[in-house]
């Protein structure tokens, strides 16, 4: 059983030639259809099929055609040619709190949306007191929303949205939403469905959650699927295909040193892009100096899938610099225990002047690597640790600082 | 805080015994059947145009000190400086009706028409979140805003009626006619508000033009004056104008208790009659592309 079908779909954006203002006057229009006007095709040829109760993850760069396919599967905007063929009812928990009026009361808007999301009124009231309640906003139902804290906006707003149920759910970053026990009543009201044999179409850049959610997993790139498989073969060929790519960064000037390769080793020196958290991991990096550099410092960023940086590899740690001379020259960063929780991580690279924050070369996006755990650890981050059970009278133990990484 | 509350305890929904619907979603086309697919989606939806026209009722008046007076409030002081001009500074004939009864009884329709259009043309612009989040037949924004025009008419027909009762006019068998009329009335103000709102997410001068339009439409309706006060060469230019055959025949059968006027009656519904199923035609192509414009 098919539940939902792309049929040789492709998208066009029709885009101005210079840039113009939306929904310009009728003269401007007629005017511009003279001037150049440039096709963007934000989908080209795209088919795939999900079954019943399956649930299929799309990943891929930004740009890749993920929102559009979100757009389509919505109805809120149309293929440009193609077919999309959905068999039951979809509902898309994309924003929540769409269609909140603040003039309303949280009953009032609760009616709104909720058919705006697409129940009826019988329904919306046969449900009202469930979705109170999972919001837990009873005190506040009849008060205007524009007096809600955010939290209880999103909350009364998402549980709406969870007591709709849809024959096929579509999911983007919504989860990421709210404070942690809100994700995770999130989380688990998606399992609940998904265990009810729901169909769920799931777009994310967070490949934990696509890896624990979905069955399997669409890679698209500019456009086009160019992968498809199981979660864990995706993921793979997602983050392999990031490899190292140089783009220069700092324009005019001769650079006084290139970047021109970072890759990291597993604890057998072999290539490798999946590491686990509290594993072994080495980077090298290899550089050119074109002009030779008295004190240098190289570092290694890691990058969070948000743009932020989880953590910083360098040089200038032990507090010496490094004499770059003229020539082909490589630094290697190893680590016992990688602190690094489950995720994918962009590396950035830099070479600078030691005591300084004059940049040389800096490398952004030059490669990425996927952090698995086979442990469930919770919190932001791992720190290794050590435990025993001490006796009453017993004092503290000192821990032992290894020497290498003393600050 | 029930932060804890099992979600798996909340009433499951209707079982999946209801076959289901299949949607397919294709590229933009001028075809009918686009006509019959979106009346029945409309449907499908009714539950929302419900909800939002109550919706946009109470919001408009919601917080505000006159609430629902402000309906009577226009009407009533346009009656007032339209009678000063027309009847107190120059005479333009009646035909032994009062002035103030005579053209605030044309009032009524014209602020009908007039409210529904100029509102709802912006009806989609103004919702652009919405229409960038979620579907929902987007003909609902704009016909929500003829409803609440239709609505604000109601309560201004109370005091029509007021006035007829002050001056002792009789109601005759004639005011049946008034079911066609406001019938017309409805199905030219959608279909123009449906045009006029798909327009303007391309085109966005047309709420720039529509204050303008729309005056000087009303002077060409016969409100201020009488149909028979347009001097004969020029009718067959005046009666192309949809509203002259609704606002006209609307004062005949309310306050001069005659029948409607049925070749002008004819003409307006011919416009409406035609003009309904073809802006929808045209609001339901240009909707499929309305999220990439907006």
């Amino acid at each position: 059983m098919i539940d939902l079908q792309f049929e040789n779909v492709s998208k066009r954006y029709r885009v101005q030639g210079e840039a113009q203002p939306k929904g310009s006057g009728l003269l401007s229009r007629i005017r511009s259809s003279a001037g150049g006007k440039k096709d963007f095709w934000a989908l080209r040829d795209v088919s795939f099929s999900v079954k019943r109760g399956e649930s299929l993850g799309i990943i891929g760069h930004n740009g890749a055609g993920k929102s559009t396919i979100l757009k389509l599967l919505s109805n809120i905007t149309a293929p440009s040619r193609g077919k999309i063929r959905i068999n039951g009812r979809l509902s898309a928990l994309l924003e929540v709190g769409s269609g909140f009026h603040p003039e309303l009361t949280g009953r009032e808007n609760t009616y709104l949306s909720g058919s705006i999301l697409g129940m009826r009124r019988s329904e919306i009231t046969s449900k009202m007191e469930s979705i109170i309640d999972f919001a837990g906003v009873r005190r506040f139902i009849d008060i205007p929303v524009k007096r809600y804290s955010s939290g209880m906006y999103v909350r009364l707003g998402f549980s709406i949205a969870a007591h709709l149920d849809p024959d096929i759910l579509l999911l983007d970053e919504v989860l990421a939403v709210g404070d942690l026990g809100f994700q995770e009543k999130c989380k688990k009201r998606i399992m609940e469905l998904h265990e009810q044999g729901t169909t769920l179409v799931f777009i994310s850049h967070d490949l934990s959650a696509v890896r624990s959610l979905c069955q399997r997993v669409i890679l698209m790139q500019q456009g086009q699927i160019i992968g498809e498989g199981t979660a864990d073969e995706v993921i793979q060929q997602y983050t392999e295909q990031a490899s190292f790519h140089s783009k220069p960064q700092i324009r005019g000037e001769a650079r006084l040193a290139e970047i021109v390769n970072v890759a990291f080793y597993d604890k057998e020196g072999n290539r490798a892009t999946s590491f686990s958290t509290g594993g072994p991991l080495t980077a090298r990096l290899e550089y050119l100096v074109h002009k030779p550099i008295s004190e240098g410092a190289v570092s290694l960023y890691f990058m969070n899938i948000d743009g932020g940086i989880a953590t910083q590899w360098t040089t200038s740690l032990s507090g010496s610099s490094i004499r770059m001379e003229h020539g082909r020259r490589s630094v290697e960063f190893s680590c016992e225990e990688l602190g690094l929780q489950p995720g994918v991580y962009s590396i950035d690279a830099n070479i600078e002047i030691s005591g300084t924050r004059e940049e040389v070369e800096w490398q952004h996006g030059c490669t990425s690597i996927h952090v698995d755990s086979d442990k469930e650890l919770r919190g932001q981050f791992y720190m290794p640790h050590t435990w025993r059970e001490p006796a009453e009278s017993e004092a503290i133990s000192e821990t032992e600082v290894p020497a290498a990484s003393r600050l | 805080m029930q932060l804890e509350q099992e979600i798996s305890t909340y009433p499951q929904a209707a079982e999946k015994a209801t076959p289901r619907k299949v949607k397919v979603i294709s590229p933009p086309s001028f075809s009918p059947s686009l006509l019959f697919s979106g009346l029945v989606e409309l449907f499908w939806y009714r539950d929302l145009f419900y909800t939002l026209s109550i919706h946009r009722i109470k919001v408009r008046y919601k917080q505000s000190a006159l609430g629902f007076s402000w309906a009577i409030v226009q009407p009533i002081s346009l009656m007032l400086i339209y009678t000063i001009i027309f009847s107190i500074f120059t005479r333009i004939p009646t035909g032994g009706t009062p002035y103030n009864l005579f053209v605030l009884s044309a009032i009524l329709p014209w602020t009908f028409f007039q409210t529904a259009i100029s509102s709802s043309a912006s009806g989609l612009v103004s919702h652009t979140g919405l229409i960038t989040k979620v579907y929902f037949p987007r003909e609902i924004l704009p016909l929500t805003y003829v409803v609440a025009a239709l609505f604000d008419f109601l309560i201004a027909g109370v005091i029509l009626g007021v006035m007829m009762a002050y001056y002792h006019v009789a109601l005759t068998i004639n005011v049946f006619y008034i079911i066609p009329i406001l019938l017309v009335e409805t199905m030219l103000a959608a279909g123009i508000s449906l045009l006029l709102s798909s327009m303007q997410v391309k085109y966005r001068d047309i709420g720039i033009a529509m204050p303008l339009l729309l005056q000087l439409w009303m002077f060409g309706s016969p409100v201020v004056y009488s149909y028979s006060f347009v001097p004969h060469r020029f009718r067959w230019f005046y009666v192309l104008n949809p509203m002259t055959g609704i606002v006209e025949n609307f004062r005949r059968v309310l306050i001069e208790g005659i029948g409607a006027d049925l070749s002008l009656l004819g003409i307006s519904a011919g416009i409406a009659v035609i003009l309904l199923p073809v802006a929808y035609l045209y609001f339901k192509h240009r909707e499929a592309t309305m999220a990439d414009i907006i």
